[in-house]
C-alpha cells in the first residue's frame, strides 16, 4: 500500500506476526496493532521467548506497548514458513530453569576472570549497564 | 477478550424477588431506582406494581416473548406518553430472560424457545421491526403477540459457551428517563430505512438501547439486515459477536440533555497564541485523530426522534464533514447500496466512527469478507494542494483496507515531494503487485478478529507526520543525490527511448511545499499602549524584545573612512612626536655621552630634526609646508601642540615656512579651533620666530595671513588670529620704529597690507572680534602712522588699544 512511496514505514506491517528484540535483550512475538511516528509499538497477544541453547519456551504476555526507542530490530513472521526444526519448544517452567542456569554459570565465570585478573594485578571495571551513559 | 461489563459493582442492590435475577438487569434497575428513571414513590409501591405486571404479563402474553412487550414496553420507553408501566416494568421481563451465562438452552419464554433453532433472519427481522415503538403500539398486544412470536433467540444461541453475549438481554429495555439509543441506520440498510421513513407512520424510533443488539454506544447490533445475517451466517462478524459479544453500555451517567458525557472526548486543545481563543480549526501536529462525530446520527435523531440520544459528544470537524447524512455517502457507495443491498452491510456513511474500535474493526473485517472484490472503496481524497495538518476529508465511511484490492493505484497528492519518475516507478510496481497479493492478504486479514485497530485516519496521520519530515523547500538541497540518481535514470530512458514515448520526458512539476512562516504577532487592542503578549506552548515568552538596527553600508563607510583618517594622523603625529622627544633630549644626551660619540649624535640629532621637517613639508619643495599635511597634523589638539614644541627646534628657515604654512592655513584652522582654542599653545614660539623674520618674511607672513577675501575675518574671529595678527604687526612696527632703513616700506606692500588690515579692523563687528592674547603695545602707533584721527579712536575703541600703552 502506498501510504508513502519511496520510504520505509511500518504501516504496512500493521496486524502482521512480528519479531521484536529489544535493547534489553527481550524477544517479543506479537501481531503488531499500531505504531505512531515514534515507532512505539503496540503488540497483541504478545509472547516473549527465551532462548537457551537450542530450546526455547514461550511465555504469553498479552498486550505488550514498546517504546520505539527500545526496539533493537524488528521484523516480519512469515506464519506460513515451516518453523525450525532444530529449536526445541519446552515448558515455561524448564525454560526459566534453563536460562536461570545459564545466568548463574555465565555470573560463576565472570567471578572467576575477575578474581584470576586480581590476583595477577589487573581490574577490569564492570562496564554494567551500558545503556546509561 | 472482552466480557461484557459485569455489573458487580451494582450487585449492591438488593435483589428483589422476582425481580432481578440477571446482573445485566441491575444497570437497568439501577439507572431506575437512582438514574432518570427513578421515580419518587416508594419502591416498594413500585415493586408491587411491577411484580402484577409481570404477572400480568406473563398470563396475558402466554407465549409472547419478551420481546413483545419488551418492545411494547419500549414505546413507553419514550418520553411521548405511554401508558405503559413506566420501564421499569420491564425488568421482570429479565427474570424470564437468561442471563448471558446461562445456557441458551434455559431461555424461558417458549415463543422464544421455538425460534430457538428456526430461522435466524426472519426473527432478526421481527425483532427489527418489532423494535419500533410505534409499530409495536399500533399493533397493540396482540400484535406485539405476534411479533415476539417471532421473536428470535439471540444468534448466539445456538452457542452455548457464549457466555459475554447480551444478546438476551434485548429486554434491558430504557427506562422511561433514558432515552433510547439512537436508532441506528445501523440497523437498517438505507433503503429499508427510507422505505420505512415513507410508510409514514412510525418514524423509527430510536431502539431502545438496551437492545440486545445494543453495543457500546448504544446501538444496535453490527448488522442486522435480514439477508445480510443469512448471508454471514458464519461469517467473521457472526463469530466475532459469539466470541467477543458486544461490550455492555457503561451505566449512564445522564445529564439533562441525555448526554453520555463519560464517553466524552476532553474539550479541544487550544493551541493558539490568542487567548481564549477558540480551538484552532487547524489541529496541531501532536494530535492523533479523534473519533469523529457522527453528525448523522444527530440528524437522524433530530429528524425523527425529539428526545436526545446516547451518543458521544461532538467533535468539531465541521470543516471536513458535512453535516447531512446521505451527503456522506460517496457516489460509490451509493452506488453500491442501490445495487446490492444485501451484499451491503447496512451501515452508511455515518455510522462507522461511532463505534467502538472494536466493531469498527470487526466491520472492516467483516466488510472485506463480504465485499465483491471489484467494488472500489472511494477514491481517496487530495490532501490540497499543500499540507493540512489532516488529511483532506477522508470520507469516514472508507471501506476496508484499500490495499486489499486496489487494481489501480492512489496517488496521493501529499507525496508530491517525490520525484515525478520515481512516482511512476512506484506506481507501476504496485499495479503488478496489487493483483497478486489481494487476494491472500484479504482472507488472511478477514479471518483476524482484531485486525484493523488502527484505523485509516490513523495510519494516516502517522504516515503523515512522517511525510511532514520529508517536507523540504530545496530538494536539492535535502536530497542531492536523490535527485540526481532520478535526473540520471531519466536521462538514460531518454537515451533509450530515443523519443519514442515523448510523453515520458515531459517533465512532471510538482509542487514544493513551502516552509511556513509562523512567526508570533502579538495582539494589539487599538488604542492601547504596547502589545499583549500571551505565551503558549507555541509561542513562548519572549523576554527581550530586540529590533535590530542596521546602518546602511554608505554610512558606514564613511564613518569608517573618517575614523580612518584619524586614526592615521594620530599615527603620523604620534612618529613626530618620538622624533620630537628624541631632539628635546638631546641636550641631556649630549651632555651624557663621552666625547667621541658626541659627533655621531650630533649627526643624528641633525637627521631627527630634518625628518622632523620633512614629515611637515612638502614632497618637492624644501620651503614650503605641506598644507595638507600641516592641515591634517593642525586638526588634532596634539598635533597642534606637536607643532608647538617643534618650532624652537627647527632651524630658523623652516621654522620660517612652518610658520608661514600656519599662518597660511589659519583660516581653515581657526574653524576648528573654535572650541578648544589650542592654537594658543603656538603663540610662543610663533612670536619668537617672528621676531627673527626679516622684513621682507613679515611682509610675507602678513599677506599670507591675510589671504584671500574674507579670510582675514575669520582669522580674527579666533584669538589666535587675532594675536597672530598682532604680533606681526607690532613686529613691523618695531621694525619701522626701529630701524630707519628698514625695508618694510620699500615696497607698498606692507602699507597695503597694513590699510587693509585697518580696514577689516574697522569693519568686522566687535563680536566676531576675539580679544587676543595679549595686545602688543605698538599697535597704536602703528596704526596712528596709517590712518586718521577718527579711524584711529575708532581703533582704539574698538581694539582697546589704550592710547596710554603707546
Amino acid at each position: 500500500m502506498n501510504y508513502m512511496p519511496g520510504t520505509a514505514s511500518l504501516i504496512d506491517d500493521i496486524d502482521k506476526k512480528h519479531l521484536v528484540l529489544l535493547r534489553d535483550g527481550r524477544t517479543l512475538i506479537g501481531f503488531l496493532r499500531s505504531i505512531d511516528q515514534f515507532a512505539n509499538l503496540v503488540f497483541h497477544q504478545t509472547v516473549e521467548r527465551i532462548h537457551v541453547g537450542k530450546k526455547f519456551g514461550d511465555i504469553p504476555r498479552g498486550i505488550f506497548i514498546v517504546r520505539g526507542e527500545n526496539v533493537v530490530l524488528l521484523g516480519e513472521i512469515d506464519v506460513d514458513k515451516l518453523c525450525d526444526n532444530v529449536l526445541q519448544q519446552v515448558s515455561i517452567e524448564e525454560i526459566l530453569e534453563e536460562q536461570r542456569l545459564q545466568q548463574q554459570a555465565k555470573q560463576k565465570t565472570e567471578k572467576a576472570k575477575v578474581t584470576a585478573l586480581k590476583d595477577r594485578g589487573l581490574s577490569i571495571p564492570k562496564a554494567d549497564n551500558l545503556d546509561e551513559y | 477478550m472482552f466480557r461484557f461489563q459485569s455489573l458487580d459493582e451494582d450487585c449492591t442492590l438488593e435483589k428483589e424477588e422476582g425481580l432481578v435475577e440477571e446482573e445485566d438487569e441491575i444497570d437497568q434497575f439501577n439507572d431506575d431506582t437512582f438514574g432518570d428513571g427513578a421515580i419518587d414513590d416508594d419502591w416498594q409501591e413500585e415493586h408491587k406494581r411491577l411484580a402484577e405486571l409481570e404477572e400480568r404479563k406473563n398470563d396475558g402474553l402466554g407465549g409472547l416473548g419478551l420481546g413483545g412487550l419488551g418492545m411494547g414496553g419500549m414505546g413507553g420507553g419514550d418520553s411521548s406518553t405511554v401508558q405503559l408501566p413506566p420501564p421499569a416494568s420491564r425488568v421482570p421481563h429479565p427474570s424470564s430472560l437468561p442471563p448471558p451465562h446461562h445456557s441458551l438452552s434455559s431461555m424461558p419464554p417458549p415463543g422464544l424457545e421455538e425460534g430457538g433453532g428456526g430461522d435466524l433472519a426472519e426473527s432478526l427481522a421481527m425483532l427489527i421491526l418489532g423494535a419500533d415503538p410505534a409499530i409495536a403500539s399500533v399493533g397493540g398486544p396482540a400484535g406485539s403477540g405476534d411479533r415476539s412470536t417471532g421473536l428470535p433467540p439471540p444468534p448466539s444461541m445456538p452457542q452455548q459457551h457464549h457466555h459475554p453475549s447480551q444478546l438476551p438481554s434485548h429486554h434491558q429495555l430504557t427506562p422511561s428517563g433514558l432515552p433510547p439509543g439512537p436508532l441506528h441506520p445501523s440497523l437498517l440498510s438505507y433503503q429499508q430505512h427510507q422505505h420505512l421513513l415513507r410508510r409514514g407512520g412510525a418514524p423509527m424510533q430510536q431502539m431502545n438501547s438496551h437492545n440486545i443488539w445494543e453495543n457500546n454506544m448504544g446501538f444496535g447490533p453490527v448488522s442486522v439486515t435480514p439477508g445480510l445475517i443469512t448471508q454471514m451466517e458464519d461469517s467473521p462478524l457472526m463469530s466475532i459477536i459469539k466470541e467477543v459479544g458486544l461490550p455492555n453500555r457503561p451505566p449512564p451517567v445522564m445529564s439533562e440533555d441525555g448526554r453520555d458525557f463519560s464517553e466524552r472526548a476532553p474539550p479541544p486543545r487550544s493551541s493558539s497564541p490568542v487567548i481564549g481563543s477558540p480551538p484552532v480549526r487547524a489541529v496541531p501536529i501532536g494530535t492523533p485523530p479523534k473519533q469523529p462525530m457522527s453528525h448523522a446520527m444527530n440528524h437522524q435523531q433530530q429528524i425523527h426522534h425529539p428526545t436526545t440520544v446516547h451518543v458521544r459528544a461532538p467533535v468539531h470537524h465541521q470543516h471536513r464533514y458535512p453535516p447531512s447524512f446521505p451527503e456522506r455517502i460517496s457516489p460509490n457507495t451509493l452506488l453500491n447500496m442501490a445495487n446490492s443491498p444485501l451484499c451491503r452491510p447496512p451501515f452508511p456513511a455515518g455510522v462507522g466512527p461511532v463505534l467502538s474500535q472494536i466493531q469498527r474493526a470487526q466491520m472492516l473485517n467483516s466488510q472485506v469478507a463480504g465485499f465483491p472484490r471489484g467494488c472500489q472503496g472511494p477514491p481517496l481524497l487530495p490532501g490540497g494542494g499543500g499540507f493540512r495538518p489532516f488529511f483532506g476529508q477522508p470520507p469516514p465511511h472508507r471501506m476496508g483496507p484499500h490495499h486489499n484490492h486496489v487494481p489501480c493505484p492512489i496517488i496521493r497528492h501529499n507525496t508530491t515531494h517525490l520525484h515525478p519518475q520515481h512516482r511512476r516507478m512506484l506506481t507501476q510496481r504496485m499495479q503488478s503487485r496489487g493483483g497478486e497479493r489481494g487476494g491472500r492478504v484479504g482472507d488472511w486479514r478477514s479471518r483476524d478478529p482484531y485486525s484493523n485497530l488502527m484505523t485509516q485516519r490513523e495510519k494516516e496521520w502517522v504516515a503523515k507526520i512522517q511525510m511532514m519530515q520529508l517536507q523540504s523547500t530545496d530538494p536539492y538541497l535535502d536530497d542531492y543525490y536523490y535527485q540526481n540518481y532520478f535526473e540520471k535514470m531519466e536521462k538514460r530512458q531518454e537515451r533509450d527511448r530515443d523519443g519514442v514515448r515523448k510523453e515520458h520526458t515531459t517533465k512532471l512539476i510538482t509542487p514544493q511545499v513551502a516552509k511556513l512562516e509562523h512567526t508570533y504577532r502579538p495582539v494589539q487592542f487599538a488604542g492601547s499602549l504596547g502589545k499583549l503578549t500571551v505565551s503558549s506552548v507555541n509561542n513562548p515568552r519572549k523576554m527581550i524584545d530586540t529590533v535590530v538596527t542596521s546602518r546602511t553600508d554608505d554610512e558606514e563607510k564613511r564613518e569608517k573612512q573618517v575614523w580612518n583618517k584619524r586614526r592615521q594622523i594620530l599615527y603620523t603625529v604620534e612618529k613626530m612626536y618620538s622624533l620630537l622627544l628624541e631632539v628635546q633630549d638631546f641636550e641631556k644626551r649630549f651632555m651624557q655621552t663621552p666625547e667621541e660619540q658626541r659627533e655621531t649624535l650630533l649627526e643624528q640629532h641633525k637627521t631627527h630634526t630634518l625628518q622632523l621637517y620633512a614629515s611637515l613639508k612638502e614632497k618637492e619643495w624644501d620651503d614650503r609646508v605641506s598644507d595638507e599635511q600641516c592641515l591634517l597634523i593642525m586638526s588634532v589638539r596634539k598635533g597642534k601642540r606637536l607643532i608647538s614644541r617643534l618650532i624652537p627646534f627647527l632651524p630658523p628657515l623652516q621654522a620660517a615656512t612652518v610658520v608661514m604654512g600656519i599662518a597660511r592655513n589659519l583660516h581653515a584652522l581657526a574653524k576648528k579651533d573654535k572650541q578648544d582654542q589650542a592654537l594658543c599653545w603656538l603663540v610662543e614660539p610663533v612670536a619668537v620666530v617672528i621676531s627673527s623674520l626679516s622684513s621682507a618674511a613679515l611682509t610675507d607672513l602678513l599677506q599670507e595671513l591675510q589671504g584671500s577675501e574674507g579670510q582675514l575675518s575669520k582669522v580674527l574671529q579666533n584669538k589666535f588670529g587675532v594675536t597672530l595678527l598682532y604680533l606681526i604687526l607690532s613686529e613691523g612696527e618695531r621694525m619701522q620704529s626701529s630701524d630707519l632703513n628698514c625695508q618694510l616700506m620699500d615696497d607698498n606692500r606692507w602699507t597695503e597690507l597694513v590699510f587693509s588690515v585697518t580696514r577689516e579692523l574697522l569693519n568686522v563687528p566687535p563680536s566676531s572680534l576675539s580679544p587676543p592674547l595679549f595686545t602688543p603695545p605698538n599697535l597704536l602707533s602703528l596704526f596712528s602712522r596709517y590712518v586718521d584721527r577718527q579711524r584711529l579712536e575708532l581703533l582704539q575703541e574698538k581694539l582697546q588699544i589704550s592710547a596710554l600703552s603707546r
